[in-house]
């Protein structure tokens, strides 16, 4: 499903990510100062890509529209703690709308948060910074779709649930019936994938 | 397990979803700063954002950005409001006391605590705010997967206590008010205070103190006194 709808969406959702990527530092530095327009700036750059994501998440547009105003919200109220000079928005606020995504959908089918926690830890600002000024490209954008178009189907089915659904490779076993070793190469074998095109794109 | 070993398994780590044994190598490779490991993790970062990424693209509505501004902008503009309230109150009441030389003592304590509760109002909002931009505090909301509940937000800083958030509560018969319990682990409800909500059925709630950072909180309907324990089922709840 994944695949069928990526090639309409993708060159302006990569370019979302990708091009904004330089201007991060000046638009942290405004948030951190608290200044309105920043946060106008943030969501004219991250608020489609965001309801995006979330929407595929929880397919409910109601809720969507309140996690997205959480995402912001969090990202403004964390602002101070995120490295102006070394930090990339674009993939802790993907971030941060996925794990308010995960919460939702946890709390609606009963599987309260024994990772919540661990979420918080993983979305903290100081986890983004230092990133390769070329690791958000849009060729490797292109890449990292052409790779996926690859994968089987089951392969690609593990990537949705973990990336969109957020379930673990126990949960994904149960719910695919299939042999938790099974799902765990399946997983690797498509993460690999995924990576080693990046790799290569990256030594070209 | 070696850096080579754990290589298949940044991406799950860094999406939440990496359990057992490879996670704790993971967590012991980072806490001791292994170089690889944080090269590995930022690569994994970087690969989930460029996957998240590709969600199929959906226009938001538009009133949605005006939601999002308001949200970041209310606090401001809220206490711009009450502060203004608060100071227009103040220029009417003195204008009204120079006019009006026989103002019954009555009438001038109505006003003074009219001003009172303006300002008491200002202290509470400021007080939220300072707790909602606190690093630590962490927020776990409740009633959104419902069709027409009680909907809103904990918050909880192990420091500062609890804030509660809350919408569409139902009305409350007379002599009753709502009661937020703190719940740790394994232990009996603990009261941490009566509100009412308002008109709408809106409410805010602040429990000042240090909580622990693992508990359910709860809400009951209980008489406007408060139980030492609950009475009632429990109208919502959220773990943390």
């Amino acid at each position: 499903m994944l695949a069928r709808l990526i090639p309409v969406s993708l060159a302006f959702a990569l370019l979302q990510v990708a091009l904004r990527f330089r201007d991060d530092a000046d638009l942290a530095r405004r948030l951190r100062e608290r200044d309105a327009g920043a946060m106008r700036e943030l969501y004219d750059h991250y608020g489609r890509l965001i309801y995006s994501l979330i929407q595929r998440m929880v397919r409910n547009s109601a809720a969507a529209e309140d996690l997205v105003q959480e995402t912001f919200l969090r990202i403004w109220n964390r602002i101070p703690a995120f490295d102006q000079e070394r930090g990339a928005l674009g993939p802790w606020v993907l971030t941060v709308a996925r794990n308010r995504a995960i919460d939702y959908l946890r709390s609606s089918d009963g599987r309260m948060s024994a990772g919540a926690l661990d979420l918080d830890r993983l979305e903290h600002p100081g986890q983004f910074c230092d990133f390769d000024n070329r690791a958000l490209s849009l060729d490797r954008a292109r890449m990292l779709k052409e790779a996926f178009e690859k994968l089987t189907p089951n392969q690609k089915t593990v990537i949705e649930l973990a990336y969109y659904e957020g379930l673990s490779q126990t949960e994904m076993a149960d719910r695919m019936q299939q042999p938790l070793g099974t799902i765990k190469t399946w997983v690797r074998s498509a993460l690999k994938v995924l990576r080693e095109q990046l790799t290569e794109a990256a030594t070209v | 397990m070696t850096c080579q070993d754990l290589r298949d398994s940044y991406e799950l780590y860094a999406l939440g979803l990496l359990d057992g044994e490879e996670k704790r190598e993971i967590d012991e490779h980072l806490a001791r700063n292994c170089v690889d490991c944080q090269k590995q993790l930022k690569n994994a970062l970087a690969v989930n954002a460029l996957l998240l990424s590709q969600a199929p693209q959906v226009v938001p509505p538009s009133r949605l950005k005006r939601r999002v501004m308001a949200s970041v902008g209310r606090e401001r503009s809220g206490f711009a409001w009450i502060a203004a309230l608060a100071a227009a109150a103040a220029v009417i009441v003195a204008l009204w006391l120079g006019i009006q030389q026989r103002t019954t003592d009555r009438e001038l304590s109505k006003a003074r605590l009219d001003l009172q509760q303006s300002a008491g109002e200002r202290d509470r909002l400021e007080q939220a705010l300072t707790f909602l931009n606190q690093p630590e505090t962490r927020q776990v909301n409740f009633g959104l997967d419902k069709p027409a509940p009680p909907r809103g937000n904990f918050f909880l800083n192990p420091r500062l206590g609890v804030l509660l958030i809350a919408s569409n509560l139902p009305a409350l018969p007379a002599g009753k008010a709502y009661e937020l319990w703190v719940i740790p682990k394994g232990d009996a409800p603990r009261p941490a205070g009566t509100f009412q909500a308002d008109p709408q059925g809106t409410a805010m709630h602040i429990l000042n103190g240090t909580v622990d950072s693992s508990v359910t909180l709860a809400v009951t309907v209980e008489p406007e006194a408060g139980s030492p324990a609950p009475t009632s089922g429990i109208l919502f709840s959220a773990g943390f």
